[in-house]
């Protein structure tokens, strides 16, 4: 690459490159074009056209093999992916084959790792919700991790800058703890997520129950429109590609709005080995590339860098990249960088039955649930663990799936099964995990991935807090549930590791000190300014709730930031 | 019907008709499991095709053997299954055909429907793991079968909005999406 002519190099330079198509990336994407920037936006793996390459979204039942499950090639090829639900049969493709995505992992971690342009953005939960300063406070007042360098009143505006572009549906509370965002119209809960609500609110003076905030457009506004998106449909099969566009995602959102500046350039099959370092600016001046159909590296160039990688991906590059000055990884003067690993644990709560309500029923397929935000360490309610959780679930009627007297067989069971079975409820905890530093990635470097790149490992666990978080997360949803008039309340704890929420966050995180964080509060790295980390990787802590809304909110603020420092001639 | 075939046409039109490129290779069953597989003759296919539609007869809606359920736990037990669970899963399909040869002294497709019910009573009773397995694979087969489906519940692939709280009927039926 030393012998670059400089046509080559001029072909290969740019205002800013992105590296990262999913819901960071594809937002820096639209921020740094929409303000006349030449953007290149690099994603490792394959093009994901919107709509005509969703190819299980428009299928019926009987057009799938298997309902869902993976074949046994499937489960060999990819061992530690199809651990979990995430990869099956209609999503398989999405993923990268473990085959070709080694890692290690000392303990158990569940790297969830798209194959396609846009990230887990095709795939996400589309749950969303704002942090609050219960947030932004919280390592500073109980001493673990870093303090944030911002606070709410810096990011709020971010928020509602960008959810008025992606379009989120929601009821506002007026909580202080979970800030309402720009919502649309909410959608409905259920018959007996209606009755649970009145009770627990009734029960339970300061707890509340919502509907899901999700990033579906029970409307569509012109910014949304403009785009291309249409109205939800309420199919549900959200996770597959939506041929509506309904749910925001790169392709759906960020990609259509970048494309139309005209400013844009997509390089999927790219994969950054490592960022360039310039020692006399002390700048980064680019990447390096191998092409991962070919095999072919090259070098592209930049002003600024966003490293969207994800939490895990974008450590993994910066740690990849290696000078004279940072022997350890870039920007890694603190020695952080990959430590601080955190997830959510959740999977722990309770369900009950309904007795009742056989006249009511639903109408379509709502892709979203209830949420009950945090309510322990909140205000009086003082626990033994540090931090809290909010609750995910719903309650539906038993579909044509459910079990009805076990060993019936014949007409009768026919008949019953046909029917809608009784109604019932769960509610399951997302929990906020400590920033500890013990919990990490880092590079094995004696272990080289099929393009020559050592591969990550992992070391990570929950520990005491979050075991002592998990009893409270199912004895409380037991206890609201009784009370709220279920029956046969079960609690359950399920299986959490590391990674299995696909909320992994910290890896390179925000503070004001260079000497214990990676990126400042305007996440630029402290040590290389013009490189700029906004996926996950910042997050300094995880509060409890879905992480993406932040993610949107900080690139839009930091692409902001860089380009009035561009402007300034500070970059 | 008539609706719901406009509803899929539209949307095949939306997404420029490339949909179910893969339909062709889930109707002639494509073999995506390259290990030792059980093989499955035609009298065993014929067995578990019956077998299925003890379990789920027809009514005034198709039973499991029209639906072509069996199809579906063939396939299933073929591509997403190791040999070792196959051979017990095809075990458990001969303890029926035993069972059913040591009462009638015929083969289970050879008897009445009135016997062969006699036949699954006593494998629920004694059989009671494959038994629940087996009616497992029949109800996921049967109702995502097309007629199965079509003829039973009431699919909506395109609702176009939810209602979370509506006026229900007995008999008006379990809505589903997809899977």
């Amino acid at each position: 690459m030393a012998n670059l002519n400089t046509t080559a190099q001029k072909d290969h330079t740019y205002d800013a490159i992105v590296i990262g198509s999913g819901v960071s990336g594809g937002y820096a994407a639209k921020e740094l074009t929409e303000k006349g920037l030449k953007v290149l936006m690099l994603e490792r793996g394959r093009m994901l056209n919107h709509i005509t390459d969703y190819e299980a979204a428009m299928k019926d039942p009987w057009e799938f093999n298997y309902n869902g499950k993976l074949t046994v090639e499937q489960r060999e090829r990819s061992p530690k992916l199809a651990r979990d639900y995430p990869y099956n049969e209609m999503t398989a493709d999405y993923w990268f084959r473990d085959q070709d995505s080694m890692y290690v992992e000392k303990k158990r971690f569940d790297w969830y790792r798209p194959d396609i342009v846009g990230g887990k953005s095709i795939m996400w939960g589309r749950q969303c919700y704002r942090f609050s300063d219960l947030d932004f406070e919280a390592n500073a007042k109980d001493g673990y991790g870093v303090d944030w360098p911002i606070r709410y009143k810096d990011i709020a505006p971010w928020y509602s800058y960008v959810e008025k572009f992606a379009g989120i549906s929601g009821e506002a509370l007026g909580l202080p703890h979970l800030p309402d965002s720009e919502f649309l119209p909410p959608m409905e809960m259920t018959f007996v997520e209606k009755e649970v609500r009145k009770r627990i609110e009734k029960n339970y003076p300061g707890r509340h129950m919502t509907i899901g905030r999700v990033a579906n457009l029970s409307a569509a506004k012109e910014e949304q429109m403009g785009v291309g998106r249409g109205k939800c449909q309420h199919r549900n099969r959200c996770q597959w590609g939506c041929p509506f566009g309904a749910y925001f995602s790169t392709q759906s959102a960020t990609l259509p709005a970048a494309s139309a500046t005209g400013n844009l350039t997509l390089r999927p099959d790219s994969i950054v080995r490592e960022l360039l370092f310039d020692k006399d600016k002390q700048r980064a001046s680019g990447v390096s590339v191998i092409d991962s159909q070919t095999n072919e590296e090259r070098e592209y160039f930049a002003k600024i860098v966003f490293v969207c990688a994800s939490t895990v991906g974008t450590a993994a590059i910066l740690l990849n990249s290696i000078s004279d000055r940072f022997p350890n990884g870039f920007g890694n003067d603190s020695g952080e960088l990959g430590h601080n690993l955190m997830d959510h644990h959740f999977r722990a709560g309770a369900r009950g039955t309904w007795e009742g309500g056989e006249d009511r029923y639903i109408y379509g397929h709502r892709p979203n649930g209830i949420y009950i935000p945090r309510f322990a360490n909140v205000g009086e309610d003082k626990r033994d663990f540090l931090r809290g959780f909010g609750y995910q679930g719903g309650g539906l009627r038993g579909n044509w799936r459910q079990s009805v007297a076990e060993l019936s067989f014949g007409e009768e069971f026919k008949n019953a099964v046909t029917e809608p079975g009784p109604w019932s409820m769960g509610i399951g905890g997302f929990g906020e995990t400590l920033p500890y530093h013990e919990n990490r990635m880092w590079l094995d470097r004696d272990n080289l991935d099929k393009w020559g790149i050592p591969v990550v490992a992992f070391d990570a666990e929950f520990r005491e807090n979050e075991k002592k978080m998990r009893e409270a997360m199912k004895n409380d949803a037991a206890e609201m549930l009784e009370s709220a008039g279920l029956k046969n309340v079960r609690t359950f704890d399920g299986d959490s590791f590391p990674g299995t929420a696909i909320h992994e966050m910290g890896t390179a995180r925000m503070g004001r000190d260079p000497e214990t964080s990676v990126c400042n509060g305007q996440n630029q790295v402290h040590a290389a300014k013009n490189v700029f980390l906004t996926d996950g990787a910042c997050m300094t802590s995880v509060s409890c709730v879905n992480p993406s809304l932040t993610f949107m909110a900080l690139t839009a603020r930091a692409a902001d930031f860089a380009v009035t420092e561009m402007k300034k001639g500070d970059l | 019907m008539m609706k719901r075939r406009e509803l899929i046409q539209r949307a095949s039109f939306l997404v420029g008709g490339t949909l179910s490129t893969q339909v062709t290779s889930a109707l002639l069953g494509e073999v995506t499991n390259t290990g030792a597989s059980v093989t499955v003759t035609k009298a065993m296919s014929q067995l578990l095709a019956e077998v299925a539609d003890v379990i789920i007869p027809q009514t005034d809606t198709v039973g499991a053997k029209e639906a072509g359920a069996h199809e579906f736990i063939i396939r299933l037990m073929r591509d997403c299954h190791t040999l070792e669970p196959q051979k017990k899963f095809y075990a458990g399909l001969e303890r029926i055909d035993q069972r059913s040869k040591a009462a009638y002294q015929k083969a289970f497709v050879a008897i009445s429907r009135p016997e062969q019910i006699e036949i699954i009573k006593t494998t629920a009773e004694q059989d009671r793991g494959y038994f629940k397995q087996f009616k497992n694979f029949t109800q996921i087969g049967y109702f995502t079968s097309e007629l199965g489906c079509t003829q039973n519940l009431r699919y909506m692939p395109i609702p176009g909005r939810f209602e979370g709280d509506v006026p229900y009927e007995k008999g008006q039926g379990i809505i589903m999406n997809s899977r």
